[in-house]
C-alpha cells in the first residue's frame, strides 16, 4: 500500500503549485547576449602567456563596456576557452565557438600550431578572427578573408634575429634549435635562410619536443661543435632549461631566441645567473615606450599587477573586435565581417593599424631585448 | 673537447637521469614482484614527491637552516616519508580490498588513482609549471672540458646509497626475507607465519619512498615540476623495470641506468628529437632477444 498521506488532494495541489512556481522562476526572460571568444593556453606549461592574454582581453571588454553600450539590446561578454597549446584542443575549442550562434568574433590563439587549424574552422563559420600574437606567416596565406593579425610575422623576426646575431654579436658558427611546432620550425627556417644570406655558418639544426627537460646531450654536442651562438625558436619553458643547462655545462656560445621566450618566467626558471646576457626578439617595440599605451599599462597594472609580454596584443585585438561589433550594429557575423573590412584603419594603443590584403597589420616592428640583472632590458626596435 | 671527453660527458648526462629512472623503477618492480600489479599510480607518487619537496623548500625559504646545502637532505627525507605514507594509504584504500578480485579490476583502480593524484595536484598547485629552487650552489665543476654540477653528484650519491640500502634490506634482514618469501609464494609464506599483508604494505611504502626521493632530485635537477611529469617519467621507469627484468631488484637498477644512458647517448650522438624513439626501440630489441628482461623476471610461482 503506497503511503496515502502524500496523495491527499490538498498536498498534491500544493506540490503542483510549488513545482510550477520553481519552473517558471527558472524561465526568466532570456537576456540577449553576444559573445567574443578568447582561446589560449590557460593551463599547462605556457599558461603564463595565455593568462596574460586573457587579462588583456578582459580589460579591453571591461573598458569598452564602461565607455558605453556596444550593441543595442545586447550584453557583450567574453567567453574564454583553454586550448592547452594543443592543436587538437584548439580545434575542439574553435568548433565549440563556431557552434554558438552568439559568438561574433574570436581573439586567439597563442601558438601558431593552434591558430592555423582553428582559423580554418572560424573561416568556415564566417566568424571574425583576430589573432594577437601567432607569428607564422602561413596563417595569413590561406586566403581566409575573415582573418586579421595585429603583430609582426616570422619572415621579419627570423631575419631580424639573424642580423642581430651576426652583425651585432659577431657570430660566425650558429647552432639552431627549434621546438618542431609550426611556429618554431617556421621561425628557425627563416632565421637560417637569413643567416646563410649573411654568410654565417649554420653548424647544426636540431629539433626538440615540447615538454622535454633534458638538453644536456644536445648542449654537449653543441659545445663540441664549437658553435659561438645558439639560436632557439620556441617557447620559454624549454628555453629556460636550455639556458640553465647551457650554463651548467659551461657552453661558451651566446644565446638568442624568439618571441615565445619573451616571458619573465624565462629568467626565473633559468635562474637570473644563467640567463644573464641572453638576447630575445619580440613582436613589437617596448610597450612602455609607446605613448599611446601608457593609459593601458597603468590600468592593466592596477587591475592585474603584472603586465605580460602579450597582454597588450590581446587587449588591442579585443578592442578591435568590439569596434567591429559596434560598427556592425547587429547580431550577425557577416555584418561584423563587413564592418571590419570597411574599417580602413584602427588607432590603438600600439599605434595605427592598417590591414593589408592578407589581413596582416602594416604596423610591424621587431623589438630586441637583453637579459640584464634578472630583467629584460629593451635594446632597440628594427623594422 | 676530445672525442673521449665528449663521450664521458654524455655518459655523465645519461647516468644522472638514469639514476632517477632506477629509483622509480625499483618501486614498480618491487610491487610487481610481490602482488603482480603494475602500479600505474607509481609515476604520480614520484610527481607528488617532487611537489612535497617544493612545498618544504618554499615553506622554509625564510629560515636560516634552509640556506645550508645540507638542507636538501631534510627535503629528501620529508619527501620520502610523505610518499611512503601516500603509498601505504593507496595500498590500503585502493588495492588491498581488491586483493582477491580479477587483475584487471586492480589495474583499472591503479589508473584511477593515477588520474586522481594528477588532478588533485593540479587543483591544489595549479596547472602551470612550478619553479623548484635549487638549494645547492649553482656551479659547474669542470676539468678538461667535462663539467659536473654539485646536484649531479648528489643525485649519484643518493641513488647509489639508496640502492645499496635496499639491497641490504632485501638480502640481509628478516623483513627482506619476508619480502622475498611473500614474492615467491604468498600462501606458503602465510603458512610459515609471515604477515604477508603487512609485508606488502611495507613494500609499497619503501617503493614509494624511493620514488619520492627521485621526485625531489628530478625537480631540483630540471628546476620545474608539473602535475603531468609523472606520466612520461613513470612510463619510462616502468620500461626500465621491464628491461631489467620485472620483479628483479638489481634488474630495475640496471634497467634504469641503462635506459638513461641509451637516451643520453642517443640524444647526443643521433638527435634529441629521436631520443625517445631510440630508447624504446632498444627496449623492443632487448625484449625480442631476451623476453624476460636482461636479468630475468622474478615473480611468484603459481602452483
Amino acid at each position: 500500500m503506497i503511503d496515502a498521506k502524500v496523495h491527499t488532494p490538498s498536498v498534491r495541489s500544493a506540490l503542483v503549485a510549488a513545482v510550477a512556481f520553481l519552473f517558471l522562476a527558472g524561465c526568466g526572460k532570456p537576456e540577449a547576449v553576444v559573445r567574443i571568444g578568447f582561446v589560449g593556453p590557460l593551463t599547462g606549461d605556457q599558461a603564463a602567456h595565455g593568462v596574460d592574454m586573457l587579462h588583456g582581453a578582459q580589460l579591453a571588454l571591461e573598458q569598452a563596456q564602461q565607455a558605453g553600450e556596444i550593441l543595442r539590446g545586447y550584453k557583450v561578454e567574453l567567453v574564454s576557452l583553454d586550448d592547452q597549446r594543443s592543436p587538437a584542443q584548439a580545434v575542439a575549442a574553435a568548433k565549440r565557438l563556431a557552434a554558438d550562434p552568439n559568438v561574433l568574433a574570436v581573439v586567439g590563439h597563442l601558438n601558431s600550431s593552434c591558430t592555423k587549424p582553428a582559423s580554418a574552422i572560424y573561416n568556415e563559420a564566417r566568424i571574425l578572427h583576430i589573432n594577437p600574437v601567432s607569428s607564422n606567416p602561413d596563417i595569413s596565406r590561406q586566403g581566409f578573408n575573415n582573418f586579421y593579425r595585429i603583430c609582426a610575422t616570422d619572415d621579419l623576426q627570423g631575419p631580424a634575429g639573424a642580423r642581430f646575431a651576426i652583425e651585432r654579436l659577431g657570430a660566425k658558427k650558429i647552432f639552431v634549435i627549434d621546438d618542431m611546432t609550426t611556429y618554431g620550425r617556421g621561425l628557425a627556417t627563416e632565421f637560417i635562410k637569413a643567416a646563410k644570406g649573411l654568410n654565417a655558418e649554420v653548424v647544426g639544426h636540431e629539433g626538440i619536443t615540447l615538454g622535454e627537460k633534458d638538453f644536456t646531450p644536445l648542449l654537449t654536442k653543441i659545445k663540441s661543435e664549437r658553435a659561438d651562438l645558439i639560436y632557439f625558436a620556441g617557447m620559454f619553458p624549454e628555453a629556460a632549461l636550455l639556458i640553465k643547462q647551457r650554463f651548467e655545462l659551461g657552453v661558451p656560445a651566446a644565446f638568442v631566441s624568439g618571441d615565445g621566450t619573451f616571458e619573465v618566467n624565462l629568467i626565473r626558471l633559468a635562474t637570473p645567473q644563467a640567463a644573464e646576457g641572453v638576447y630575445v626578439t619580440a613582436l613589437g617595440a617596448d610597450v612602455h615606450q609607446i605613448p599611446t599605451a601608457k593609459e593601458f599599462i597603468d590600468a592593466f597594472e592596477a587591475r592585474f599587477h603584472h603586465l605580460g609580454s602579450y597582454s597588450s596584443y590581446a587587449y588591442e585585438a579585443t578592442r578591435i573586435a568590439v569596434e567591429a561589433i559596434r560598427r556592425a550594429g547587429k547580431n550577425d557575423r557577416s555584418a561584423v565581417l563587413a564592418a571590419m573590412k570597411e574599417m580602413k584603419e584602427y588607432r590603438g594603443i600600439l599605434g595605427v593599424h592598417r590591414f593589408d590584403a592578407r589581413g596582416d597589420t602594416t604596423l610591424r616592428t621587431i623589438g630586441i631585448y637583453a637579459v640584464r640583472d634578472g630583467k629584460f632590458q629593451f635594446l632597440e626596435a628594427v623594422d | 673537447m676530445s672525442v673521449f671527453q665528449i663521450f664521458l660527458q654524455q655518459l655523465l648526462n645519461g647516468l644522472t637521469i638514469g639514476s632517477v629512472y632506477a629509483l622509480i623503477a625499483l618501486g614498480y618492480t618491487m610491487v610487481y614482484g610481490i602482488i603482480q600489479l603494475i602500479n600505474f599510480a607509481h609515476g604520480e607518487i614520484f610527481m607528488v614527491g617532487g611537489y612535497i619537496g617544493l612545498t618544504v623548500l618554499v615553506i622554509s625559504s625564510g629560515l636560516p637552516i634552509a640556506a645550508s646545502p645540507l638542507f636538501l637532505i631534510v627535503v629528501l627525507i620529508a619527501a620520502a616519508l610523505g610518499c611512503a605514507l601516500l603509498g601505504f594509504c593507496i595500498e590500503r584504500v585502493a588495492y588491498r580490498p581488491l586483493r582477491r578480485a580479477p587483475k584487471l579490476s586492480v589495474l583499472i583502480t591503479a589508473i584511477g588513482v593515477s588520474f586522481f593524484l594528477q588532478n588533485a595536484v593540479m587543483i591544489g598547485y595549479g596547472a602551470q609549471d612550478q619553479y623548484v629552487p635549487n638549494p645547492l650552489p649553482m656551479a659547474a665543476w669542470g676539468k678538461g672540458g667535462i663539467t659536473v654540477t654539485p646536484l649531479q653528484l648528489l643525485i649519484f650519491a643518493v641513488s647509489i646509497a639508496l640502492m645499496i640500502g635496499l639491497q641490504l634490506i632485501v638480502y640481509a634482514t628478516p623483513l627482506g626475507r619476508a619480502m622475498r618469501a611473500s614474492a615467491q609464494d604468498p600462501l606458503a609464506a602465510r603458512l610459515m607465519g609471515i604477515p604477508v599483508d603487512k609485508v606488502i604494505a611495507v613494500t609499497f611504502a619503501i617503493g614509494s619512498a624511493l620514488a619520492g626521493v627521485g621526485g625531489v632530485l628530478f625537480g631540483s635537477y630540471y628546476s620545474t615540476i608539473n602535475f603531468h611529469d609523472g606520466y612520461l617519467i613513470g612510463l619510462k621507469a616502468f620500461t626500465a623495470a621491464v628491461l631489467g627484468g620485472i620483479g628483479n631488484i638489481p634488474g630495475a637498477m640496471l634497467g634504469g641506468l641503462l635506459l638513461g644512458l641509451i637516451e643520453g647517448l642517443g640524444a647526443g650522438y643521433v638527435s634529441t628529437q629521436w631520443k625517445n624513439v631510440i630508447a624504446f626501440a632498444v627496449l623492443v630489441l632487448v625484449l625480442l632477444l631476451r623476453p624476460r628482461g636482461l636479468l630475468g623476471e622474478r615473480v611468484a610461482e603459481r602452483a
